[in-house]
């Protein structure tokens, strides 16, 4: 019986197909969300082209995406690595 | 055994059974099949299994691991190992969730986060007239090690390490030793130009004076200590990679502290 090959996750096809947003928006979260601290990016004269971002804007991410970033990571990872706890 | 191939363009895929991936289309944009949701801005935050925007870093980073030598006659070139490039937000957290925590990691092991295109070692040409801040953590026991690496890798992606013009920033790196942590930041200079690098405001161009160099590197200091969540007293050095080589060990007299 031949092994399927591994399906990304949904969350891993969004990554994949969705598009770099361009600017810095302040009004595109969800209640709840905070967008980057504007205060970071104050000082950023080429609007579109840099990006700052507050580690309290980041952090939201931490419990939101937490899918391998490509199919083959885990076992990537384990072969580089060895097996620590890295494998969850 | 069935194949997918066969099935006809119009039929949509039944929820219960697997896809080929290429029969699914994405428009080059990465805007999702249904194109009434054209202008919609769904980010992580909406749907987390189905956004179809992301978040640019500035930079494109590269993380790095160094195994522990096996034993004798290792290469570093081939304990050196580059595990993932990425340059969004979201794909940060996907590496970052699904890699061992620097407190699990065994004894001479590193993590390093560079630029893409930049090796973590001081023989890189973007690294060899540089140098690095650092702090070693000698009660590794006391110390909430996977918490700060954590917050200097955020820093480093999220730019908030140096100004827009600075261009010192090349990485980032972790030492787990025995009875230490050492945390770093790897600058390009050390304050001075850099033969190559011309005569503009830029890091080791000869348009930047030796006080703004200077500057720049303290206050990239003072970022990075911040961080660190160190006692008053505590300090952070600053050594070129040359004197480090020069010197044998990573503790070269240090250049400047904060």
């Amino acid at each position: 019986k031949p092994v399927e090959p591994p399906q990304p996750s949904a969350a891993l096809q969004s990554l994949k197909s969705a598009r770099f947003l361009s600017v810095m928006e302040q009004n595109i979260y969800p209640p709840g969300i905070s967008s980057p601290n504007p205060a970071v990016n104050a000082a950023v004269a080429k609007k579109g082209k840099t990006f700052k971002y507050d580690a309290q804007f980041l952090l939201q991410f931490q419990k939101v995406f937490t899918e391998q970033p490509s199919v083959e990571f885990l076992q990537q990872v384990k072969s580089l690595i060895g097996d620590t706890d890295g494998s969850r | 055994m069935a194949s997918t191939a066969e099935m006809p363009a119009a039929e949509g895929p039944k929820m219960n059974e697997q896809v080929d991936l290429t029969t699914i289309p994405v428009s080059p944009n990465g805007d999702g099949p249904d194109a009434s949701t054209d202008n919609d801005i769904k980010t992580i935050f909406h749907d987390k299994d189905n956004f179809n925007v992301k978040h640019p870093l500035q930079n494109k980073w590269t993380l790095w691991y160094t195994k522990p030598p096996s034993g004798k006659g290792d290469n570093w070139n081939d304990l050196l190992k580059e595990v993932i490039t990425f340059d969004s937000v979201e794909e940060f957290w996907g590496v970052q969730n699904n890699v061992a925590a620097v407190s699990k990691l065994p004894q001479k092991a590193d993590y390093h986060l560079f630029k893409a295109g930049v090796r973590p070692e001081w023989e890189d040409a973007q690294n060899k007239h540089g140098g690095k801040w650092s702090y070693q953590f000698k009660r590794p026991h006391s110390v909430n090690i996977d918490e700060i690496w954590l917050h200097v890798m955020l820093a480093a992606i999220g730019e908030t390490l140096e100004d827009v013009e600075d261009g010192e920033i090349m990485g980032v790196v972790v030492n787990v030793r025995k009875a230490l942590f050492r945390i770093g930041v790897w600058t390009r200079t050390i304050g001075k130009s850099i033969p190559g690098r011309g005569d503009g405001d830029v890091a080791g161009g000869k348009g930047r004076s030796p006080d703004k160099a200077k500057k720049i590197l303290l206050d990239i200091g003072q970022r990075f200590k911040s961080l660190l969540d160190l006692g008053p007293g505590e300090l952070v050095e600053f050594s070129g990679h040359t004197d480090s080589a020069h010197s044998g060990s990573s503790r070269a007299k240090a250049k400047f502290t904060v």
